[in-house]
């Protein structure tokens, strides 16, 4: 039973990512936290003397991280403060609702933390957060409503305490 | 990945995503974001591609200083492993 529910899980993420007009319906027919305020904070000064983080959900950890938990049907609301000068080989990805070869073999497809590190060399940023935030995705249930009143606004308090000044976030 | 973004946005600090799922987005309702018909796991597109990948991380941080409309959802219409990125 549980190996099936695994093969089954393995055959939709190739399917999803393969065919975008099943992903588009999945989206309209799920119900999703919807808003009609949007939250907006301005650019404080020029890109070139901001300090840039980055948060991403696409599942990504240092290997001596606990793993998010794929076991939760509902999925994993924690997060993994990553120090963003940690090297390629220290990273990992846990995550099984997404294909992530691709990621597996070059971080920046879903982290850019090899591009934003040229961008500041060349003094486009002023500078990068001293930690990346890693969430999973695929969050619902329960989780959602520990996501949204604990995790997501502890990361931006932490954010804040990094020095960001602007913050680029990527899916999976 | 967008109620992440608003919670960022809300402590004062300007954010953008990158989006592969637009229906998504339109209806979470993030400050800025950056959409691209890219398959799951390519928010930056090829692995190796630095230019690609480049670019789409410009593009995003550009959007931080262009974008005044909260809410607005860039499509720059870089079609998958077609566009050339220079």
């Amino acid at each position: 039973m549980r190996i099936s529910h695994e093969i089954a899980n393995a055959v939709f993420v190739k399917l999803y990512k393969h065919l975008p007009w099943l992903a588009s319906g999945w989206a309209r027919r799920r119900r999703f936290v919807e808003s009609q305020d949007i939250p907006w904070a301005p650019l404080a000064k020029p890109l070139s003397e901001s300090v840039v983080a980055l948060v991403t959900t696409a599942g990504v950890h240092l290997k001596s991280q606990e793993p998010f938990d794929m076991d939760d049907p509902d999925g994993d609301p924690s997060f993994r403060a990553i120090p963003s000068d940690a090297r390629r080989g220290d990273l990992a990805i846990t995550h099984k609702y997404y294909d992530h070869s691709a990621a597996d073999r070059d971080i920046n497809v879903v982290l850019p933390l090899d591009r934003l590190r040229e961008l500041w060399a060349e003094k486009r940023i002023g500078g990068i957060g001293p930690f990346v935030y890693g969430f999973m995705g695929h969050i619902d249930g329960p989780h959602l409503r520990t996501l949204m009143e604990k995790t997501a606004p502890e990361v931006a308090r932490l954010l804040k305490r990094d020095g960001a000044n602007a913050t680029v976030l990527t899916p999976a | 990945m967008g109620l992440i973004q608003r919670a960022i946005e809300a402590e004062g600090i300007p954010t953008v995503g990158i989006s592969i799922l637009k229906e998504v987005t339109q209806k979470v309702r993030p400050s800025r974001a950056l959409f691209l018909r890219y398959p799951f796991g390519h928010p930056l597109g090829e692995a190796f591609h630095v230019a690609q990948q480049r670019t789409i991380l410009s593009d995003a941080l550009a959007a931080l200083e262009t974008v005044t409309q909260p809410g607005t959802i860039l499509e720059p219409g870089y079609r998958w492993r077609r566009h050339r990125f220079d």
